[in-house]
């Protein structure tokens, strides 16, 4: 009876010493990431009134309350409602034109035709597309659109590049000596592989669609966020400006983190370990 | 060698022009901006006809081109002046000198920053969603709340450099210290090699890469967060210059200035820091620090933010 219950109680011990490190460790991480946000929201706090003006620095409390007036005011959903839609028409467009290049770049020479231009999208910033439209359209949606397809579709159509050249060959040899058409080719063996890839491009573009297209909106919109950020501003109302940064800091992290991430752990259900990153 | 010897089979065979020209790649690579500045004139010229009211307002490739020539050579032609207040290298040593004392500031205190996160698990969990709140904050929130600040001048600009590049810097030194190889640490305690000596030839040459990342991201979010401060809060420099043309309404000045500030931060990239990079890696056989940076960022969240805010 000893012996045989004898390596359990050894086996629990260990577990349990293993546990606790495990558990201090996490305690004591809390600890100190508890401690940085008390540190810089004190010193937020402190600072306001006292090292700066606090009509220069308004407090994160102040921020809060401000951000329920304008919630309640019903400005916020109107602004946002104008933001998600340009967002979803230019980085929907901009999707599809990246797919189409980066699909036709396994041939060489269109992979040559459209180095250069892979080349300027991802190094001339964003703010000259958004000034240069900005004359050209005006206040018309055209503007923001292009903008976010210019800005985007390289991010795009290189991840789709890269997952085309990867493409397992064997596989696709398979399927062809085991005579699977064309459609169910792609559909089974070409797509998935190009999910991830895919993925990654949308998340990188994503993120830079939803900061051009506030850039956008300060030069030339009448609604959205990046308007009213740009109205607050020069009215010098500090609170609400800095409402508006909270307000487009939180949207865009819903959208990245909860809406992009539900989409990916769905679409890699049949994968395990893969929707973890 | 191996393509070597496959391809030799093929060159013996006669190649049809037409192979030749699906071949070469220089061909479409010329092809894509002569298309680009042809549909460009064509465009012009329908839209002139359709839409008449646009025609100031949309630029030939000419007059971009002249616009840009003569900014390049008016400050040296005798009774000719910039249009604006003052000439391209002015303006460009301006932006230039905000932009280095701006990097040099994120440098020192991230590298500060990102040392002690490397280092210790407490510092790490202190600094870490607020070093992340600050890789996903856009110039553009920084650039319109310094200038509201500070006003106009040099520290609104230099302050949007700081805080734009930190977090870049932090994130990389901080990966830098954690992927020290522990194994030649133990040799060196092994083998008694002295604190100082172990720290000169382990711990900084297998830094140097991340720094070398963290110097170029810095760099390249820097310069473009610098542009946007100018644009709200400058009275002089590069971004000022583009508000300015915006300003008029003279579209092919914001291109032809557009252009410089690309070529300027080719010419960067190309002549200033490969030569460093080449100079300081020599001692490696062959990784280029351009795939390191992207190993790095196939990586996990951080990756995804830092790619994002380099943009813009």
């Amino acid at each position: 009876m000893v012996a045989a219950t004898d390596p359990d109680i050894q086996h629990t011990t260990e577990e349990q010493v293993a546990q606790q490190a495990r558990r201090k460790e996490l305690v004591q991480r809390w600890f100190w990431r508890i401690l940085g946000y008390i540190f810089f929201l004190g010193v937020w706090e402190y600072g306001s009134g006292r090292i700066l003006e606090e009509a220069l620095l308004p407090g994160p409390t102040r921020i809060i309350k401000t951000f329920g007036e304008l919630w309640a005011g019903g400005k916020m959903l109107d602004a946002f409602q104008a933001t998600t839609f340009r967002i979803a028409v230019g980085f929907g467009l901009s999707f599809i034109i990246g797919l189409f290049i980066g699909l036709i770049s396994q041939n060489r020479w269109w992979e040559a035709f459209f180095r250069d231009a892979t080349l300027i999208s991802l190094t001339a910033p964003g703010l000259i597309w958004a000034l240069i439209t900005a004359i050209i359209f005006g206040n018309r949606i055209a503007g923001p659109i292009i903008t976010i397809v210019l800005t985007t579709f390289a991010l795009v159509s290189v991840n789709v590049y890269e997952g085309v050249k990867s493409l397992p060959k064997d596989l696709v040899d398979m399927g062809k000596a085991f005579r699977v058409d064309v459609i169910g080719r792609n559909r089974h063996i070409v797509l998935p592989h190009l999910a991830p890839y895919l993925f990654t491009g949308v998340r990188f573009g994503f993120s830079i669609a939803w900061k051009v297209t506030v850039l956008t909106e300060i030069f030339s919109s009448g609604r959205g966020i990046g308007f009213e950020m740009r109205t607050s501003s020069q009215l010098f109302q500090m609170d609400e400006f800095l409402t508006w940064i909270l307000a487009f800091f939180l949207f865009a992290l819903f959208l990245e983190k909860v809406v992009l991430q539900a989409f990916e752990n769905r679409y890699f259900r049949w994968r395990q370990g893969v929707a973890a990153t | 060698m191996t393509t070597a010897t496959a391809q030799l089979p093929k060159s013996t065979k006669p190649v049809s022009l037409v192979t030749r020209w699906k071949r070469s790649t220089w061909i479409p690579r010329v092809l894509f901006p002569i298309t680009i500045l042809l549909f460009w004139q064509v465009g012009m010229q329908v839209i002139r006809r359709i839409w008449p009211f646009a025609v100031d307002v949309l630029p030939t490739p000419m007059e971009v081109v002249d616009m840009m020539w003569g900014e390049i050579i008016n400050p040296f032609v005798e009774g000719k002046q910039a249009i604006t207040r003052e000439n391209l290298y002015l303006t460009f040593g301006r932006s230039l000198l905000r932009l280095g004392s701006g990097f040099v500031i994120a440098m020192v205190i991230g590298t500060i920053i990102g040392l002690a996160m490397g280092l210790s698990k407490a510092v790490d969990a202190f600094f870490h969603d607020w070093v992340m709140a600050l890789l996903a904050m856009p110039a553009l929130a920084w650039a319109l709340f310094t200038g509201l600040i500070f006003g106009m001048g040099n520290r609104s600009p230099i302050v949007t450099v700081v805080l734009t590049g930190i977090p870049f810097v932090i994130v990389n030194v901080r990966e830098g210290v954690r992927n020290t190889p522990r194994e030649l640490f133990d040799m060196a305690n092994a083998f008694k090699v002295p604190r100082n000596r172990a720290t000169r030839h382990v711990l900084i040459p297998s830094l140097m890469p991340f720094f070398f990342a963290a110097i170029r991201y810095a760099f390249s979010i820097g310069w473009k967060g610098l542009v946007i401060a100018e644009v709200f809060s400058g009275q002089d420099g590069a971004g000022w210059t583009i508000k300015f043309y915006y300003d008029a309404h003279r579209a092919h000045g914001i291109i032809g200035y557009a252009f410089f500030f690309v070529i300027f931060a080719l010419l960067l990239e190309k002549l200033v820091f490969e030569k460093i990079s080449n100079r300081v890696f020599k001692w490696r056989p062959k990784t280029t620090d351009v795939a390191l940076v992207e190993a790095l960022f196939d990586g996990p969240d951080d990756a995804a933010s830092a790619t994002a805010a380099a943009q813009i």
